[in-house]
């Protein structure tokens, strides 16, 4: 019982870890939280659906399609949209990241309406057993994908130079274009790399999942809760803060109430924010005047 | 550059203005079929749903996803007190008022804890979907899905239903809150909440103690808001969940901006403007989302300071003293 509810929850954090990786993406890049994200998630997984049940592409370019298309939304949200009133204050900048996902909500919602679409399983892999232990297809597609991802991801991060521009435009966008960085061409690629980071998030819970054009919007404040649960900006926090937010959901449902699933995530971020605000590995916040 | 500030002629001149609209309005049921006097009660609403908003992201320059929330509660406070207590509506309003008020001190008051900007926006959208959560479950009391509905009541032995009464009812009160939130913002506690705005630290340096100025503010707004839901549950006569939910978030969003943030005036305008509009997309799916989306992506490209900052370009009596000129 303990092990299968871990097994789903790894499952479902790997894809929270997903969404909070690439909301810090963004937001280390441009400190812009895009409060937008939960409908870019969505968006993803739209765009998969419609690649694979009504275009008939398989699923493995399908998703590579569904993403790259996402890269360029994120890209040209950045340039047209987020670059023109960057340097404003942070009220504008969220209120034009949570037009931009009412309108991708708004044209999914022209398109199917009111209806609940299925999407067909991917891995059509008969289930594993380990004595009472199940192991799904769909587990070991979502969880095999996020790690060999993360692993990537970081592996980029720790021994190439775009590891060093990250570092260097978070510290100090000034100073990064002082040492000769292209800073708002590097921006323009981690609002692409966020948007499909976050699409693949959804490609990942598509086929587990009901597509409507409301699901961003929880995934949108499991992102945060993870994102606060691991510290505001910190790349590996906020995946160990999704699987622990996935894991924490399942117990939660499971040994309290099935009914707290879905708020779980609520009240992760107002403990986190009340005990310990910086979160695991999140760096304390000093104003300097 | 900033527009001169208003002579005294004229305003003198804006207090003649601010109380002829309402005494003029008083004639508009004249005026009127029942569906457009239908309306202009959601108008009223309207008009107080941004007044509260405007504060928190204008004035005080916190963003807040709470607003919502307040509202639902309001509306769900007097539904439950009129339904289930016996309350007279009318008294139900300032009560909802109260319920919204407490609703803004539990959303902000992790402000005390020093949390600010996107962690305080966060909190505070966190606290919107857990109400709404709560709505859907706690179905004892609010009738989950089913939504509660307003029971019949009369007044000076006329039905509640009418929506005549209402909405003289509406106006009064709206020009009661309109008035105090102006006197508010210009008193002591008014200047505080936008020098917290400007610069936190150096209105903490002057001794004013900033974390209790977000916390009052939030509370002001919740009971603002608080009573346009009481306003609300009479206005639609039934309380559903669906009301609260994003898409009244996005068009509280886009009544703000359009007005102008922090402009009195402009969120009278922009909920005047942005009520009516929608009723006609209300039959296309999506179409509501889209329009108000691209509203707000718009305005804050084109006209960041919305409807107002034109209006006090055209003459000074328009001038506030309540938001600044860029955004």
């Amino acid at each position: 019982m303990l092990m299968q509810l871990t097994l789903g929850g790894l499952s479902q954090g790997m894809i929270y870890a997903l969404i909070a990786l690439s909301l810090t993406v963004v937001y280390r890049s441009t400190t812009v939280v895009n409060f937008g994200h939960g409908d870019f998630v969505m968006a993803g997984a739209f765009l998969s659906y419609v690649l694979v049940v009504l275009a008939g592409v398989a699923f493995l370019p399908a998703a590579a399609l569904a993403m790259i298309a996402m890269f360029v939304l994120g890209v040209m949200f950045n340039r047209g949209l987020v670059r023109p009133i960057l340097g404003g204050p942070h009220i504008g900048l969220a209120l034009m990241c949570i037009a931009a996902g009412y309108v991708l909500r708004g044209i999914a919602r022209m398109v199917w309406g009111r209806e609940v679409l299925p999407m067909p399983a991917v891995f059509d892999m008969a289930p594993i057993f380990f004595g009472d232990l199940v192991i799904t297809g769909d587990a070991v597609f979502i969880i095999g994908t996020v790690l060999v991802l993360l692993v990537l991801f970081f592996g980029l991060m720790a021994m190439t130079d775009l590891g060093k521009m990250v570092q260097a435009v978070y510290q100090s966008p000034r100073g990064a274009r002082l040492i000769g960085l292209n800073v708002d061409r590097f921006n323009d690629f981690s609002w692409g790399v966020g948007a499909a980071l976050g699409a693949l998030g959804g490609i990942l819970v598509a086929p587990v999942s009901l597509l409507h054009p409301d699901l961003g919007a929880s995934f949108l404040i499991k992102g945060f809760a993870a994102m606060t649960l691991g510290g505001f900006g910190s790349l590996g926090g906020a995946v160990l803060g999704g699987v622990l937010l996935g894991v924490a959901e399942q117990y939660a449902g499971a040994y309290l109430d099935s009914a707290l699933i879905e708020i779980t995530a609520y009240v992760v971020i107002v403990a986190v924010l009340f005990i310990r605000p910086q979160g695991l590995f999140g760096r304390k916040a000093v104003v300097k005047v | 550059m900033s527009p001169t500030m208003p002579t005294a002629r004229q305003r003198r001149l804006r207090t003649v203005i601010f109380w002829a609209v309402p005494v003029i309005l008083l004639l508009l049921p004249l005026a009127t079929n029942p569906y457009t006097q239908f309306i202009a009660n959601g108008m009223l609403v309207s008009v107080l749903v941004t007044l509260g908003f405007t504060l928190v992201i204008g004035n005080l320059g916190q963003l807040a996803f709470a607003n919502t929330a307040f509202f639902g509660i309001g509306a769900y406070g007097s539904a439950i007190l009129a339904a289930k207590l016996g309350v007279p509506w009318v008294l139900t309003i300032p009560l909802a008022g109260a319920l919204g008020a407490l609703g803004g001190f539990l959303a902000s008051a992790a402000a005390l804890r020093g949390i600010r900007a996107y962690y305080l926006a966060i909190i505070t959208l966190a606290f919107g979907e857990l109400m709404r959560w709560a709505y859907l479950h706690a179905k004892p009391v609010t009738g989950g899905t089913d939504g509660m509905p307003m029971p019949r009541e009369t007044m000076f032995d006329i039905s509640l239903s009418d929506d005549t009464l209402k909405f003289y009812i509406f106006l009064a009160v709206i020009v009661v809150l309109v008035k105090a939130t102006l006197n508010l913002m210009r008193s002591r506690f008014g200047r505080a909440v936008m020098a917290v705005r400007e610069n936190e630290i150096a209105t903490a340096s002057l001794a004013i103690p900033t974390a209790r100025v977000i916390l009052a503010s939030f509370m002001w707004s919740g009971f603002v808001v608080g009573c346009a839901g009481a306003l609300f549950a009479r206005h639609v006569g039934h309380v559903f969940p669906e009301s609260f939910g994003m898409l009244h978030l996005i068009a509280s969003f886009a009544m703000v901006l359009v007005g102008g943030l922090g402009s009195v005036l402009g969120s009278v305008l922009g909920a005047v403007l942005l009520t009516a509009l929608p009723e006609y997309l209300r039959a296309f799916p999506g179409m509501e989302e889209l329009f108000f989306g691209l509203i707000v992506a718009g305005v804050l490209v084109a006209m960041p300071m919305g409807l107002a900052s034109l209006l006090r370009r055209l003459s000074p009596i328009f001038v506030e003293r309540f938001y600044r000129e860029a955004p």
